[in-house]
């Protein structure tokens, strides 16, 4: 067996989970992984499937695309590589939350921060409403460094946008919003 | 998105509600210090206690960075020293004091508490030479906190060491007089004192609690209020039941938060990990007060009709919510309501409000008891001791904690202010009504311990 990871990308609409996982099936393909969201409309899936060896990239899109109309469902297939490891070192994870008046560019100064120190986002999520933008990550900052000055390292960069930001150790948001006992943690 | 809330709740909480974790106590032994020669002893206390507690202010602060969370106040209690230094002369006992001063200077802390006799069915002669020292150990110290337990369900209240609590708050208040009777606001008197609570002046080592131990304080008078106010201003149909419900998930999180800290100040510091004081504890500042919680619901004057219920249901939500948190829950956990540590219930005793009277009442339904009350100067030591007696029956029937830490302040009369500083605050001095009733607490002796049966 062969593992690949697939990516949909349509407007949204009911059955598309179906649709795809149907026609994995019907190729004799095996998920394994599935993460999927819906931003303003728009349906967004990423899987990782295994395949019999015989199947190419070529079939794999094709199955998932004739489940769609025309053009309706665009579809990416690579082969997967085993997962990277860390590039960060050791590491723990924390919870970034910006918030404040949205301005072009914000994403892009707080990310290239992060980027510079090597924090990996681990997971994303933004919206904008009435002006206002909440941007909530989940990253992995290297024990290497100090929490305190990448808070204060980030709000220096992120000087001239309207917008304040915090980190937070995630066991703080495991300690307060999980039903399991804080000795688990 | 409901995970998405949940986070923005708990920011909100550490960002802009005060949230932060109150006290990080270590309790540490001190028996296998106790030596017949008093210096000895003044020495191995000091060694010991350094030797324990010199990493808990690094390690607090070290822990506070990592979580964002601050950790405002970090102290020590030790072993109750009328029984470490039993067989001492009362000048021993003040050579001791001196060290337990000397130690939490460096070691760090801004109190250390367990200068305290336990004496709620009779008083040995330490206990008594103890108490007797305390006007001279609370107006020389700065960081010592004294505390005697001086009734109890099981054993009554003993009168006779009211009475003479009565003398010492008042030569006590006289000897600090200067800063409006400071020194009283380092004692406090107990009935069911708890051998595991973390907040001062109250604090000692239990006898039956581990060689080194990490209790926790949090606080959140703040975040309950706001999370009352969203819940009032959001529109949403919101009756008693549901402020209780708010509340209690409120306190969950809460309670959630100081047991991360404390678990991980233990294990920093190689000390047992005991509770989590899940009490409201305010502060001086606005937005950090029970008061304003009871606002938030609707109370009018805090003080008025309504006060008391209200009290009971903030209580009893907050111990729910802690006690579904954590099964490591202990002290004093309930609401304080010291009136010049907070800002709003200052307020409420200056308009006339808030009586002595309603104080008590109040003190039946929640924790602690008549706490940081100015009183004139010129009550009279039995008149402390009556006041004392009252509010003890109250723990002693209802089979919990409550105690008293009265301020006589010298000079002054009810109206005037008392200022104490700091996070003692300060607050009107209030009157005492109805007279004396000297005759009766004359009388001495012990109040025998109440049927604990027959309950209808």
């Amino acid at each position: 067996m062969k593992e690949y990871i697939v990516t949909v990308l349509a407007r949204d609409r009911v059955g598309i989970v179906r649709d795809v996982a149907s026609a994995l099936a019907g190729i004799g393909g095996n998920i394994t992984h599935v993460s999927q969201t819906v931003v303003r409309g728009y349906f967004t899936l990423i899987l990782s499937v295994e395949m019999p060896d015989e199947r190419t990239q070529l079939e794999i899109r094709q199955a998932v695309e004739r489940r769609g109309a025309v053009g309706e469902l665009e579809v990416n297939v690579m082969p997967f590589a085993a997962e990277p490891t860390c590039e960060t070192g050791e590491a723990e994870r924390f919870t970034l939350s910006m918030r404040g008046r949205d301005a072009p560019g914000l994403i892009a100064r707080a990310t290239g921060y992060l980027a510079d120190n090597r924090i990996n986002i681990e997971d994303v999520y933004a919206y904008v409403h009435g002006g206002e933008a909440l941007i909530l990550a989940q990253v992995a900052i290297p024990n290497s460094l100090d929490t305190e000055q990448v808070q204060a390292g980030l709000q220096e960069a992120l000087e001239g946008f309207d917008v304040a930001a915090h980190l937070q150790h995630e066991n703080i948001f495991r300690a307060t919003n999980e039903i399991d006992p804080v000795l688990a943690l | 998105m409901k995970w998405v809330e949940d986070i923005l709740q708990t920011v909100e909480m550490l960002q802009n509600e005060h949230l932060d974790v109150r006290a990080v106590n270590m309790g540490i032994d001190l028996f296998d210090c106790a030596d017949r020669d008093i210096d000895r002893t003044c020495a191995l206390i000091r060694q010991k206690i350094v030797r324990c507690a010199s990493g808990l202010v690094r390690a607090c602060e070290s822990i506070s960075r990592r979580y964002g969370i601050p950790i405002v106040n970090k102290r020590v209690a030790v072993s109750p020293i009328a029984d470490v230094a039993a067989g001492h002369s009362i000048e021993d006992l003040i050579k001791v004091a001196v060290a337990l001063d000397e130690a939490a200077a460096d070691v760090g802390v801004d109190l250390i508490g367990g200068y305290s006799a336990l004496v709620q069915k009779g008083m040995t002669e330490s206990d008594k030479m103890l108490i007797e020292s305390l006007p001279h150990v609370l107006s020389s110290t700065s960081r010592v906190c004294a505390s005697v337990n001086a009734a109890s369900t099981g054993a009554g209240i003993n009168v006779d060491a009211l009475l003479l609590l009565g003398r010492v708050w008042r030569e006590t208040a006289e000897r600090t007089a200067d800063s409006d009777g400071f020194g009283c606001c380092k004692l406090s008197v107990f009935a069911n004192i708890p051998e595991d609570n973390p907040f001062m002046a109250g604090a000692y080592k239990g006898i039956g609690e581990p060689e080194t131990v990490i209790n926790i304080g949090v606080s959140g008078p703040g975040v309950i209020k706001r999370a009352v106010e969203r819940l009032v201003q959001s529109g949403r149909h919101c009756d008693l039941g549901s402020i209780a419900e708010e509340i209690k998930s409120t306190a969950f999180r809460v309670t959630r938060c100081g047991e991360l800290i404390g678990r991980e100040v233990a294990k920093a510091l190689g000390a047992s990990f005991g509770i989590v004081d899940l009490s409201l504890a305010p502060t001086t500042e606005v937005g950090d007060s029970v008061g304003e919680i009871f606002e938030a619901m609707g109370v009018r004057n805090v003080g008025g009709p309504g006060t008391t219920a209200a009290l009971a249901m903030l209580n009893d939500a907050v111990k729910k919510g802690g006690a579904f948190a954590s099964s490591s829950v202990g002290g004093l956990s309930g609401a304080f309501i010291p009136v010049a540590e907070d800002a709003t219930l200052a307020k409420a005793a200056e308009a006339g409000h808030l009586s002595l009277e309603k104080l008590e009442a109040m003190t039946s339904v929640c924790s602690v008891g008549l706490d940081m009350i100015a009183l004139p100067g010129d009550t009279s030591p039995e008149t402390l001791a009556a006041i004392a007696m009252d509010e003890l029956s109250i723990g002693v029937v209802n089979r919990k904690t409550t105690s008293v830490r009265l301020i006589p302040v010298p000079g002054k009369k009810a109206g005037d202010r008392a200022v104490f500083g700091g996070l003692f605050g300060e607050s009107p001095v209030v009157p005492v009504p109805n007279g004396a009733s000297d005759v009766f607490v004359r009388l001495g002796g012990r109040i025998p311990a109440p049927l604990v049966s027959l309950n209808n």
